[in-house]
């Protein structure tokens, strides 16, 4: 830069020059600038100072995106799952409560029976209509369950095979399983996790992508950007909801979520953090719920490769990790867990012997499997998140200390979510590290959910674990033919065996904190995070 | 008329030069970082033949300059790429079936910045009207009133708001003026009301540094001689004030202006996530960890444009005050 006289005081300047170039422009730029804001988007000066949320409105933050395909059957996305439950309804409910996880609402049904092995019967109910004005009937069940349980799906994974509906009558069906080679006791508690559409959207699956149709208390109205607005159903068959207005929003902070709760800006947030709890017990204006859920927290073994293919190493390393320090990290996050299910399942119990913190059981299984002391071990890395569930890293160091001092020459990676996301899952040859921390949450009793899908040769999604006794038991508790018989195999078999065997080890029980306007009353939070509005208020 | 054309051809191929260098080095950055963004399109559980094949399909198997060499062309024809994640709806989406035909078509990436320029703009203006508001003035005054106790307030001002994480500060005053008073709303943006907090957060960062140059400034010219001249030539102590030295004083502090956008763009950043406030810098976030590169590259390309674009201003804005100047 350099410093020049350009011209003289009261000598004419003719033309354009900087200074009336630069007055000229600022004005046109100001024009240009302040017309679009004024004249396109008013509301930018408009706004209230502090925007309550109305006494008919509910605003639910979420703490994870959706898919932004519509189609039920196309994703397993829990924030997508949780607008499903207020549009949709299903057959049955499960509220999963621990002291009777078994226990069924009825919903589009009013019974449900097994007929033969591999036959269910399911009576509905009458007078229903979705929200386009088509009456629910026998069809919409026929093309839901068909439709859905096909395994090329998404979300077909979730079923053991497909299925044929038989139409008795036009509120009565048969769901027929024998040519896929399963009994129909495997539809008792999943049809909770399948919301019913209508058969007219399945006809073109394009629709169904595109908007929500169901039959539930709350219809879709628009997704506007992240924001999901649904509205009251008047219609609903149950009574048309208090709350007229819904907004489920996604909003990926935690702070930001609770500080929006607690200044009157929304009325539900999800994933609390452990220090949100104590800030929320003493906030006289929200409460507190506080529910176990149906997500356990594992640490995976890669089963596939050495070492952890010799479930003696396994053992050892369960052996060597002292699960009570987990639990005092997460504090009111974590419910101890002494199987491979949590306690709201189908099934559960506590499994004697589930493997428990002990170093000598540790090296003689480490010896057994020939690496005395942990020598020959090859190096050894553990992966875990951080950013989605709550104290990953604190008690990844602890874990890694534990396999440490045992003799495991263990690595901590730490990895932002969609890092960690990257090598969740198994691959030909085994999935990337050796172990890799993460929990599975479905919204049903149903425990095949878990350990068919993770366990069984078949899907081995995370721990590749191929284990031709483990195949056998989850094949014979598959195949039983009554609730009664499947609940003696599993807690009597099944997960012992797993126990045994520890494909994963299951670290916690995952409790769903949710902080809610005290205002709000009559819902009913699920234990998967899904949330019953239907007979809401606030006042 | 001449000079004007031939300082602004001059400064705009400066500018396209820094552009470019910017866009190389960001395109081959996020295409050296851990986290493959088609894992994050095809899901986790997709068989490894799947990522392949929709890498293929994305030409993100090519060599890297191929992949520039295209990118740059396609930037000539206006065409900034579709982003890897969000639909047309411009939500923020994630685990969508890899291989689904209904799946939504991907959202352009300059729609998705354009949609969301007036709102940073907004909080970006605002924030530069606080921290001018807070700066300029205890700047002059602590120039004029060097070593008195406004002096000592202003250089503890700059040197506690400098000192303060935006991101803290942020969540401090959401407590404070949100809850406790309840006079501001916390997150989202609905209305006006909800650009005021996030933007003093930002000004807090750029008002010290402002408020330093004034006052240095200040102190300078106060000291030249033109000055102690004019008050032997009898002049007021407001007419030296007001007509000579403010005006002298204001030319470091254009060009420390220039320098804060990128300062002021880094905040945004930051504040726009704390706030939930959905401008650019949220959707940065967004684009950074589901590694939607095109959407990181759009944006990183407007940013930098800007700020060329600003100090190209911020030069003309100079010599405007200070005729004397010549670049």
């Amino acid at each position: 830069m350099k410093v020049k006289t350009r011209h003289r005081k009261g000598e004419p300047v003719k033309g354009v020059t900087r200074r009336s170039f630069v007055k000229t422009s600022l004005k046109v730029g100001a024009g240009l600038a302040a017309y679009p804001m004024l004249a396109k988007n008013f509301r930018f000066f408009r706004g209230t100072a502090h925007a309550v949320v109305p006494d008919d409105t509910v605003v639910f933050l979420s703490a994870e995106n959706i898919t932004g395909n519509w189609d039920p059957s196309s994703h397993t996305t829990l924030a997508q799952i949780n607008i499903e439950g207020f549009v949709f309804n299903y057959l049955i409910r499960c509220p999963m409560r621990p002291e009777n996880p078994e226990e069924i609402v009825y919903e589009l049904a009013t019974s449900q029976k097994i007929v033969d092995p591999n036959i269910i019967e399911y009576t509905l109910q009458k007078g229903v209509r979705f929200h386009d004005g088509k009456e629910f009937g026998a069809d919409d069940v026929k093309a839901t369950f068909e439709y859905a349980s096909d395994v090329n799906k998404a979300a077909g994974a979730w079923y053991p095979g497909g299925c044929e509906v038989e139409i008795v009558d036009k509120h009565t069906c048969r769901v027929h399983t024998k040519k896929w080679g399963y009994p129909a006791t495997q539809f008792w508690f999943r049809t909770a996790f399948l919301p019913i559409m209508s058969a007219n959207d399945i006809k073109d699956p394009r629709v169904l992508a595109q908007r929500l149709n169901g039959t539930g208390a709350f219809r879709f109205v628009k997704q506007d950007k992240d924001d999901t607005v649904m509205a009251a159903n008047e219609d609903y068959f149950r009574g048309a909801p208090k709350i007229k207005h819904l907004h489920f929003v996604y909003v990926p902070d935690s702070t930001t979520r609770l500080i929006s709760l607690q200044s009157g800006e929304s009325d539900v947030i999800e994933r609390l953090e452990t220090e949100q709890v104590d800030v929320v017990e003493k906030d006289k204006n929200l409460k507190l719920n506080s529910a176990i859920s149906v997500e356990n927290k594992y640490l995976w073994f890669r089963c596939s490769k050495e070492p952890f293919k010799d479930w003696r190493v396994r053992r050892a390393a369960a052996h060597a990790i002292d699960r009570s320090a987990i639990w005092q990290i997460l504090g009111k996050s974590g419910h101890p867990s002494y199987t491979h299910i949590s306690p709201v399942k189908f099934g559960y119990t506590k499994v004697p012997g589930y493997p428990e913190y002990d170093p000598v059981a540790c090296k003689r299984f480490l010896s057994e499997a020939g690496f005395p002391g942990g020598k020959g071990l090859p190096q050894l890395e553990y992966i875990t998140s951080v950013g989605f569930y709550p104290k990953t890293k604190e008690y990844g160091e602890v874990i890694t200390a534990m396999l440490q001092e045992a003799g495991f020459p263990v690595k901590l990676s730490v990895m932002e979510t969609a890092a960690w996301n990257q090598k969740l899952y198994d691959r030909p040859g085994g999935g990337p590290g050796h172990m890799i921390d993460c929990g599975w949450c479905t919204a049903s009793p149903e425990p095949d959910f878990i350990l068919r899908m993770h366990f069984h040769s078949s899907s081995k999604r995370i721990c590749g674990v191929v284990d031709a006794e483990i195949d056998a038991s989850l094949d014979i508790e598959r195949n039983a033919t009554s609730i009664k018989e499947r609940r003696v195999i599993l807690q009597q078999e099944t997960l012992p065996l797993l126990a045994e065997r520890v494909p994963s080890l299951s670290l916690f029980t995952s409790v769903f904190i949710h902080a809610i306007d005290k205002n709000l009353n009559n819902y009913y939070l699920y234990p998967n995070g899904m949330m019953d509005l239907e007979k809401a208020t606030k006042a | 008329m001449g000079f004007i054309l031939y300082f602004i051809t001059r400064r705009v191929l400066q500018g396209f030069f820094i552009v470019f260098i910017v866009t190389f080095f960001i395109f081959m950055i996020m295409r050296i970082v851990p986290g493959d963004p088609v894992r994050l399109m095809v899901g986790g559980a997709a068989p490894d033949i799947v990522l392949e094949k929709v890498a293929r399909q994305l030409g993100l198997k090519d060599p890297l300059l191929v992949q520039f060499g295209r990118y740059l062309r396609d930037i000539l024809h206006g065409h900034f790429g579709h982003s890897f994640i969000r639909p047309k709806s411009g939500g923020s989406v994630g685990g969508e079936a890899w291989d689904d035909p209904r799946m939504h078509p991907r959202a352009e990436v300059l729609d998705l910045i354009i949609e969301r320029i007036p709102l940073t703009l907004m909080l970006a203006g605002m924030a530069m009207t606080w921290a001018l508001v807070l700066s300029i003035p205890l700047g002059i005054v602590a120039g004029i009133k060097e070593g008195s106790w406004i002096d000592k307030v202003a250089t503890f001002f700059c040197a506690t708001s400098i000192s303060v994480p935006n991101f803290w500060l942020g969540i401090v005053l959401m407590l404070f003026v949100s809850l406790k008073l309840g006079l501001l709303p916390a997150i989202g943006y609905r209305g006006f009301s909800y650009v005021i907090l996030p933007s003093f957060v930002i000004s807090l960062e750029l008002a010290p540094i402002l408020l330093r140059t004034v006052r240095a400034s200040m102190i300078d010219v106060l000291q030249m001689n033109f000055v102690k001249v004019a008050r032997a030539r009898g002049l007021s102590r407001a007419t030296i004030l007001f007509k000579h030295c403010i005006r002298n004083s204001l030319v470091p502090v254009l060009n420390v202006l220039g320098v804060q956008i990128g300062i002021l763009l880094g905040g945004v950043i930051v504040v726009e996530f704390v706030f939930d406030y959905p401008g650019l810098g949220l959707l940065t976030i967004f684009a950074v960890l589901q590694r939607d590169f095109p959407l990181i590259q759009g944006i990183v390309i407007l940013f930098s444009s800007v700020f060329v674009f600003i100090n190209i201003v911020v030069d003309l804005l100079c010599s405007y005050v200070d005729p004397r100047l010549e670049f």
